[in-house]
């Protein structure tokens, strides 16, 4: 026990193998940032069909909601992996395969617009009527009322809800490694088959990500604090 | 449509067998999430000593990615403290940890949600502590929290597909291992996800639905 407890403790195998695991990390930052685009376009454009006063519209918005938020991560990974490149090809009459780096963005970042496109409609449905009214009354064209009314907005009112589904996207990313992109905890896995010494590796892994998502978050949590207080005036 | 009989229709046992055991991790998980999750939030709040750790584990379990405690439970954890002894239970361990954590600043919102002059009130009406906690405290946190503690649910079975990695045979892992025998993906996995996707909405409908029982009933905001 005690033996073991020193073991995991001593992350100095961690720290030699320093250079792939940064690697990885960098991985995890670009999966998350290509990932965070494709929700936020998506799931901007997920609840503008949500608000839509025509009705098919604001089903395949509400279809589009329901489907990815209640869709788990790692299903989601391993379908768009699979399964779409095959459904692609068939329609295209060619062979399609994706790139893990592609289907992690495409599958981590769906999932999320779902989780974003609730958090834009409530930040949307939140602005006074007038305000689009007003806008409308002024001639402003609806791609310049979105631009100029409803985004700043709802932008406002929704940045510490959206900056927590970050942190959640964050950690989501560490899953990648399952189908073989080069991550984090693919390099510990890698490291681990090679040393045969699990305990400091996994023990390092978590470690360094508690470290990223705790200061990640704290600073979420007080920025919103501020934030919130801020817009209350 | 010969294609779904023979991958899907007739697996049909290898999937409801896996989706038992699906239900089953995140059915104990969930227990020990609850039980977990009040105590440290319990620790936190009234015992004084203890209070660092508890807020330590509370953030640890909250802030570190679900996959990753999950190999750290499954790989670390049987060096470190020779338990546990099988991946099942180390999968419904670390879905409990992380989801301990969440409930725990749930619940301790729903206390501090109470107000204390009812706390006040009891106590100089003769209440023992316990009792105030038991009768006057828990049912209004029990009711103020109910909507949140089901949505942890859905958290839950949303990282349980997780624990097929580490060869869990939840259902997860019975459509991977039938995708391997054919290399025909389509029908398993589009299935597969079509059965997560359908029960997450059940459970968290059921949870909308119980927020607008209780709201009405009760006249409570879900105030999380």
């Amino acid at each position: 026990m005690s033996n073991s407890l020193k073991q995991a403790l001593d992350l100095s195998l961690f720290w030699e193998y320093r250079a792939i695991l940064l690697q990885g990390l960098v991985v995890n930052a670009l999966v998350f940032l290509c990932a965070a685009l494709l929700a936020l376009s998506a799931g901007l454009g997920a609840a503008l069909l949500r608000v839509n006063r025509f009705f098919p519209t604001r089903l395949i918005g509400t279809l589009h909601v329901e489907l990815f938020r209640n869709a788990p991560d790692y299903i989601m990974l391993v379908w768009v992996h699979f399964v779409l490149p095959l459904l692609i090809g068939i329609m295209i009459k060619r062979r399609v395969e994706f790139h893990p780096f592609v289907s992690a963005v495409i599958a981590l970042g769906l999932v999320y617009s779902g989780y974003f496109a609730e958090t834009f409609r409530a930040g949307i449905e939140a602005i006074p009527r007038g305000n689009l009214d007003a806008a409308r009354g002024f001639g402003m064209s609806e791609r310049l009322i979105l631009w100029r009314i409803m985004l700043p907005q709802v932008v406002r009112r929704m940045l510490p809800e959206a900056l927590n589904q970050f942190v959640s996207l964050f950690k989501a990313t560490t899953i990648v490694s399952l189908i073989a992109v080069p991550d984090l905890m693919y390099a510990v896995s890698m490291v681990t088959q090679q040393e045969m010494r699990p305990l400091p590796l996994y023990t390092g892994a978590a470690l360094t990500y508690f470290l990223i998502i705790l200061i990640f978050a704290t600073g979420v949590r007080a920025f919103s604090e501020r934030w919130r207080r801020k817009i209350l005036e | 449509m010969g294609n779904w009989e023979r991958l899907v229709w007739n697996q049909r046992d290898a999937l409801i067998a896996g989706f038992t055991v699906t239900v089953e991790v995140c059915v104990i998980a969930f227990l020990a999430a609850i039980v977990g999750g009040l105590v440290l939030c319990l620790v936190r709040l009234y015992v004084a000593p203890l209070r660092p750790i508890a807020i330590v584990l509370i953030e640890f379990f909250r802030d570190t990615p679900i996959f990753v405690q999950l190999m750290w439970v499954s790989y670390v954890w049987p060096e470190l403290f020779g338990f546990p002894s099988s991946f099942f239970s180390a999968g419904w361990i670390a879905l409990g940890l992380q989801s301990s954590g969440y409930l725990a600043e749930t619940f301790r919102t729903g206390i501090e949600g109470v107000p204390r002059g009812q706390r006040e009130a009891a106590f100089s009406a003769g209440m023992s502590p316990a009792q105030t906690f038991s009768r006057i405290v828990m049912p209004q946190v029990v009711l103020a929290t109910a909507p949140s503690i089901v949505n942890q649910f859905t958290v839950i079975v949303k990282s349980s597909t997780l624990v097929s990695v580490i060869t869990v045979p939840d259902l997860m892992s019975q459509s991977q291992r039938l995708v391997n025998i054919w290399y025909e993906p389509i029908e398993i996995l589009t299935t597969t996800a079509a059965i997560y996707i359908l029960f997450v909405f059940l459970v968290s409908t059921a949870g909308k639905l119980l927020s607008d029982y209780l709201r009405r009933r009760y006249g409570l905001a879900a105030y999380f």
